[in-house]
């Protein structure tokens, strides 16, 4: 009996035995395939981390580059020839004589094709950034503009070099898309043109090393804007501004500013513009916004005149937008020349009351398109030599496709 | 008197030695805190209060870039339409883009949903997979490493330092995932939708499974098409849960929770946001929130 019990006990065991080495053997099995197919994963990664690319292939280092397209239709209550002609087009009285403004941007009633830019972008090295603006009209392609910035310079300080709008006042240094109306503030209009203070020239700016941001910076240029500066001998344009901002709570903002654009007209006499700039932000979310802008801008310039040595001429504008979504927004703007002491004034109709009132309405369907209607009436212009209410309505489209532009403050 | 000047020499290079470290969103400077303990000075630039991408690029910002040492950035073009104007701006050398002070932490992320083709015709694409890496917290640890590893280059003097603080805070977190894994062991449900990718990680971390978003594409607003397709799969596949987040308008989720029965749950993106104060808040809030 007992030896039964232990002979069955033994060939139980042994076949337990069996049973765990058969589990054992196919634990081995399959961590061999398991080795297997990593392996060939491995093989298939160093396959795929040795350089495919074509020889001499420079891709990756194209600079960033943007398309930007502006075209409108234009309503107006002027006639074409009226309005833009050479000869016989709007006068602003004191500042910008009888066909003599310059209109690259909604000139035509009905349709426009304002422009196609092309921005690049690249840093150069670890040293300098470079920046390329081409400006592409009917009239051909200009240098918007065309710089490199310092990165790596120490004691806060940073250099632009080449063609570039200076950073005069709050929109002097945008471009016209990004500006929060199509139509141009008059003052800028007038005292610089629509171009505005855009020249050759060197910049520098120092940013204090303080807990409230504060600016100051001096640029120094060619001085080739004949509106208010233009003499052409020698560079003669030297613009100093100070800038700062604070939040006033987490979501009220605010960024002001002080310029002062000193320069030499076409007769070699001086000419000083001061500015003054203030913006407000509040915060209502991470897609609406209330901005409230506004600028007051004087020149002072001297003249060959006896009896007015020095023309004194100023004005102002503000706007009010409130962005209500990351689709729909809408703002109004008042413009107003405040000072106009010069001999140039006409005395055949009266001066007075220069303004402008501005309305529009935006719609974005992607941050990176917009659509706009703007209505503007206009008591600023002169029309066949008498003073005419100007009423312009405009749809404008805007696209800026390609390297994605950072959205400004 | 000695003594005293050597003190007070002593304390103010103390007070110079600390670092100061900028971050771009909430989470990365909690985790900088965490491994630099007081030997770091963090600044956060973006409220968790808003949309990441939307970041607004006040000049206040362009002060505090002014003065640090480091810049952290999330990385993966979630700072791309705020942050490189303001680093122009703050004339600064240290932190520029390949300089010692620029971290781009995405850089040390195994990135998901890397799109094969990228077009804007598809919306507000990452080329670079989605960047919303800080909601898993799998990541935390991973990023720790890297900015420990970027300190240790800045400040190579308290090299132990750093590495106790690391050391002590992997133990810390490893003791919290072990108990946060065990409690997402518990959800049950694990179909959702959501309304921008925002959640990705968490969601692929915990095998939950998105059947779609709100917006019909990257940044772009509902439509009610679109909507109403949304209402359908809803209801097709018995999902209960919608994830919002606390930056996007809220009234679709509610149109879509009122037509299939579904619950809106609020789901914090970053540390900071729907009342998170800690680390250990922002993702137990999550998993409070969509654990069902």
């Amino acid at each position: 009996m007992k030896k039964r019990i232990i002979l069955s006990l033994l060939t139980v065991s042994s076949l337990y035995a069996d049973a765990q080495m058969d589990a054992i053997k196919e634990q081995l099995e399959e961590q061999k395939e398991a080795m297997a197919s990593l392996n060939a994963k491995l093989v298939q990664l160093e396959q795929k981390s040795t350089n495919n690319s074509a020889s001499f292939s420079q891709n990756a280092y194209l600079p960033d580059m943007a398309f930007i397209l502006n075209m409108s239709v234009v309503g107006r209550n002027v006639e074409n020839s009226n309005y833009n002609d050479e000869t016989t087009g709007f006068a602003i009285p004191g500042f910008i004589n009888s066909g003599e403004a310059e209109q690259p941007f909604n000139a035509n009633r009905g349709f426009n094709f304002n422009y196609a830019e092309v921005a690049l972008h690249s840093t150069v090295d670890p040293y300098f950034d470079a920046f390329a603006i081409f400006h592409i009209s009917e009239e051909g392609i200009e240098v918007e503009e065309a710089y490199v910035t310092t990165r790596s310079l120490p004691y806060s300080l940073k250099v632009k070099a080449g063609k570039f709008r200076s950073a005069f006042g709050r929109i002097n240094e945008k471009h016209h898309h990004s500006w929060m109306f199509d139509e141009q503030p008059i003052i800028y209009k007038s005292l610089f043109g629509p171009d505005m203070i855009s020249d050759a020239g060197v910049q520098l700016q120092w940013v204090a090393p303080t807990d409230t941001y504060i600016m100051a910076g001096v640029d120094a240029m060619q001085g080739r804007n004949n509106r208010s500066f233009g003499n052409m001998e020698k560079n003669n344009l030297y613009v100093g501004y100070v800038k700062t901002s604070l939040d006033v709570t987490d979501d009220l903002s605010l960024l002001s500013g002080v310029s002062l654009a000193h320069g030499e007209t076409d007769l070699q006499k001086n000419s000083d513009v001061y500015g003054v700039d203030l913006t407000l932000r509040e915060q209502l979310g991470s897609y609406s916004s209330l901005i409230w802008q506004s600028e007051y801008l004087q020149r002072n310039r001297d003249t060959n005149s006896v009896t007015l040595t020095t023309e004194k001429q100023a004005g102002l504008y503000s706007q009010f937008v409130y962005q209500y979504s990351n689709n729909y927004s809408t703002g109004v703007m008042y413009d107003r020349i405040t000072k106009n002491e010069t001999e140039s004034l006409p005395t055949t109709y009266n001066t007075d009351n220069l303004d402008r009132y501005t309305a529009m309405v935006e719609y974005k369907p992607f941050p990176m398109s917009r659509l706009r209607l703007e209505a503007s009436y206009d008591r600023t212009k002169v029309i066949d030599g008498a003073r005419k209410d100007v009423k312009t309505v405009m749809l404008t489209l805007n696209i800026a496709a390609g390297a994605h532009g950072a959205h400004s403050y | 008197m000695k003594k005293l000047l050597f003190l007070t020499l002593f304390i103010t290079t103390g007070l110079f030695a600390s670092l100061r470290v900028d971050t771009t969103y909430s989470t990365l400077g909690a985790i900088t805190k965490k491994v630099g303990g007081n030997l770091v000075k963090v600044t956060v630039l973006g409220s968790s209060k808003y949309d990441p991408h939307f970041i607004v690029p006040k000049p206040s910002l362009l002060a505090k870039l002014h003065r640090a040492d480091l810049l952290i950035m999330n990385g993966g073009g979630l700072e791309l339409g705020w942050l490189p104007p303001l680093i122009r701006g703050a004339n600064n050398s240290k932190i520029q883009n390949g300089a010692k002070g620029f971290l781009d932490i995405s850089h040390y992320i195994p990135m998901i949903d890397v799109p094969t083709s990228v077009s804007r015709g598809f919306g507000d694409v990452h080329a670079q997979g989605n960047p919303h890496y800080t909601t898993d917290p799998h990541m935390v640890l991973i990023i720790a490493r890297a900015i420990m590893e970027k300190l240790l280059k800045l400040d190579p003097e308290n090299e132990a330092q750093y590495q106790r603080n690391l050391n002590s805070f992997t133990k810390e977190w490893q003791t919290y995932l072990k108990s946060f894994d065990n409690k997402m062991k518990m959800c049950k449900d694990k179909k959702v939708v959501q309304y921008h990718e925002l959640f990705n990680y968490f969601l692929k971390r915990y095998n939950y499974k998105s059947y779609g978003n709100i917006e019909p594409l990257p940044g772009i607003a509902p439509s009610s098409k679109h909507t109403i397709s949304l209402i359908n799969t809803i209801k097709k596949n018995q999902i209960k849960l919608i994830l919002q987040d606390v930056y996007h308008e809220r009234k679709t989720a509610k149109f879509i929770a009122s037509k299939t029965g579904a619950k809106v749950v609020l789901i914090p993106h970053d540390m900071g946001a729907a009342g998170s104060k800690t680390l250990e808040a922002y993702y137990n809030t999550i998993a409070t929130n969509i654990c069902r």
